[in-house]
């Protein structure tokens, strides 16, 4: 069905959506401003198997969280006994009642989004979409029929798929990635988890914390481009909570053995040394990279990076071709994050009707890394303060903290810890703000907004602490790193 | 439809253009309920209906078109008689919902949904109870996701009645086993 062409011009959509993940849900639900007269809006086409709501809602955030809240979960019915429950000595965990408590919400969420764009009137075909020319984009269904599209404006929002390593034999054929652990209907077993980004630890985190004997295997450092101290406090936590870390090591094969379980043989770099042990699951976390061949970016003309294949932007999400749009995960340099491509998306259908100049703002996007010992930030890390301003242009105030249930439960509280990066001198501006411990993600919005206002460390240690919390001694920190 | 008209009888030509006549009605239907509310839910076992809480429900305004129907049915169908079925696909829904000659109760669900799997059961004990005078169709929202968004389904379960292809009825959420029996009452009793 076309819109009548005399009501849109030439065009059969004002606004054509590639991508019904956050980023591309949200603008083109947003697409709600171009005109309440005709249907002639915005058009949202997904290509994949799962249903609305992307890498987030399928095999991200949503199921991430759930499963890292299920083996905290484990952690509490442990330290119970100490406050007086009577449980028994040993307490197990399926996993397929997990998985299917967590898929059913992963579907409502999928219809939700469905039920969204209808009421948003906005124009939904699962398709997957190619761009034939700068307003053509071409829809293919899962049978192969073809659909022909024509829109002013074309923004790809498709976001990024995890990467299987391509020069080790066996990666791909025995490997799982993140977009399979989280819909696994057995417990994937002993688990070797090969990467140390967020994702990686993420998911070890979780595999270990419901019980699954766990390896991580790291080839350099852990949460890149994070914070290292902070990196180190995370990964720490987990060593001394039973996760075991091939530091420095890669793998080179991995093999099938007559009993179903999988040998990985891997490299010490450090010593140079070989190794093997075998695994019931090996999953890949070692990148995530966007399927842009399949778009038809390069034909087109439009610039991508040639390292990461991601989509060169501007401010304003434009690409190198005219009324061809990117944002999210797609974009390079962009944060690998829902609430930014969510922002990023309103703010780009708003700019495209005309009702808006607003520019995305990147800067001091607070995020959270859900390991078994949380660990949120917002601003800049230590190294990155350091190089913009100096070693001696920061004071850094640092403490150590006990969160208070953790006494009686006799938890080790080894690597909660608060960093506040400031500005030597002047105002004190707070540069970055660093804390590991339960809930960090809860206790670090709210500073993220003191953030976003400029806040200094005068401000900080002015507000009044609530008390008993682990929030409170990040008002309190007042012992600077300088100070030794 | 590869025959050709000829070699119809006339029955049955006018029994094909009766069921197109009927799809095009039934995409120009719109359901719209002035003020009723899709509250959106935090617990299964709490709620009576199931919807993401992520999501912002705004007001689903869904309330009934019943566009007069100039169709004269005179002509004698043969439709299944199965009391409780499960709809296969849009053409299924056509035949056995849209020209069923008995009221229809049409159960839209999902697996992922607690209060569903509760109203379900319900619900069939209360057309059972009916001996035969009204049918229900059971859709399950993630296999017939455009019937049901075509039909404004928003939270679930949502259960639509419908007879002689109209929506005459319908109802969100769970409901106990007498405001069932009068519901069906006044469905059959139309």
């Amino acid at each position: 069905e076309r819109a009548t062409p005399s009501s849109c011009g030439k065009n059969d959509y004002d606004l054509l959506v590639i991508g019904g993940g956050s980023g591309g849900l949200a603008c083109s639900k947003e697409g709600e401003v171009f005109t309440d007269e005709t249907e002639c809006i915005s058009l949202c086409l997904t290509g994949t198997k799962w249903g609305l709501g992307g890498t987030c809602v399928n095999v991200g955030c949503i199921p991430k969280k759930l499963m890292h809240q299920a083996a905290l979960l484990g952690t509490a019915v442990k330290d119970a006994k100490m406050y007086g429950w009577q449980i028994p000595d040993t307490v197990s965990h399926d996993w397929p009642t997990m998985a299917e408590a967590v898929h059913n919400h992963v579907k409502s969420l999928n219809w939700g989004h469905r039920v969204q764009l209808q009421d948003k009137k906005v124009k939904y075909m699962n398709l997957k979409g190619s761009l034939v020319d700068e307003h053509t984009v071409r829809g293919l269904s899962k049978a192969g029929k073809e659909t022909i599209l024509t829109a002013k404006n074309i923004v790809i929002a498709t976001g990024g798929r995890p990467k299987y390593p391509t020069n080790i034999p066996g990666a791909a054929e025995h490997g799982i990635t993140s977009d399979d652990i989280f819909w696994l209907k057995k417990s994937p077993g002993k688990t070797l988890v090969v990467g140390a980004s967020y994702v990686a630890l993420e998911c070890a985190g979780f595999l270990k914390g419901i019980g699954l004997d766990t390896t991580v295997m790291v080839r350099s450092i852990a949460l890149r481009g994070f914070d290292q101290q902070m990196a180190g406090l995370v990964t720490d936590y987990m060593e001394a909570h039973g996760t075991r870390f091939a530091w420095k090591s890669v793998p080179n094969r991995v093999d099938k053995l007559s009993s179903g379980a999988l040998q990985v043989t891997w490299t010490d770099t450090q010593t140079g040394s070989e190794h093997k042990d075998t695994f019931d699951s090996v999953l890949w976390a070692v990148g995530r990279a966007p399927e842009t061949k399949a778009l038809g970016l390069d034909k087109l003309g439009v610039q991508l990076n040639k390292e990461t294949g991601k989509i060169v932007v501007g401010p304003d999400e434009s690409t190198s071709v005219p009324n061809i749009y990117a944002f999210g995960d797609i974009g390079e340099g962009r944060p690998e994050l829902t609430p930014t491509a969510i922002k990023a998306g309103k703010l780009l259908a708003r700019r495209l009707a005309g009702q808006s100049t607003e520019l995305m703002n990147y800067d001091n996007v607070p995020t959270t890394v859900f390991t078994p010992l949380e660990y949120s930030c917002v601003g800049l890390s230590e190294e990155e303060a350091e190089k913009r301003h100096g070693k001696d242009g920061i004071e850094i105030y640092h403490a150590f903290y006990k969160p208070l249930e953790f006494t009686v439960a006799e938890r080790d509280a080894s690597q909660c810890y608060i960093k506040v990066v400031c500005e030597q001198g002047g105002t004190g501006k707070i540069l970055g703000l660093h804390f590991t411990g339960p809930n960090a993600g809860e206790v670090a919005q709210g500073f993220a907004v003191g953030f976003q206002c400029g806040a200094t460390y005068s401000h900080l240690i002015q507000t009044v602490g609530i008390h008993p919390t682990c929030a409170e001694e990040v008002v309190k920190v007042h012992i600077t790193k300088r100070s030794g | 439809m590869g025959r050709s008209w000829s070699r119809m009888s006339l029955s049955r030509v006018f029994m094909m253009w009766e069921m197109a006549h009927r799809l095009v009605l039934r995409r120009l239907w719109t359901l719209s309920v002035n003020d009723i509310r899709c509250l959106p839910t935090s617990t299964a076992s709490v709620a009576s209906s199931c919807y993401s809480t992520s999501l912002q429900s705004s007001t689903t305004r869904v309330s009934f078109l019943s566009p007069s129907r100039s169709l004269p049915r005179a002509l004698p169908h043969t439709s299944r008689r199965e009391v409780s079925f499960n709809v296969q696909d849009s053409e299924d829904f056509t035949e056995r919902v849209i020209n069923s000659e008995l009221p229809v109760l049409v159960d839209f669900h999902a697996q992922w949904c607690g209060p569903c799997k509760i109203l379900g059961p319900r619900l069939e004990k209360a057309v059972a109870k009916q001996k035969g005078r009204v049918a229900m169709a059971k859709v399950d929202i993630d296999d017939h996701t455009d019937l049901a968004i075509e039909y404004g389904v928003s939270a679930v379960p949502t259960v639509i009645a419908m007879r002689g292809g109209d929506v005459v009825d319908h109802f969100v959420g769970i409901k106990d086993d007498d405001e069932l029996d009068s519901f069906v009452s006044k469905v059959i009793g139309q």
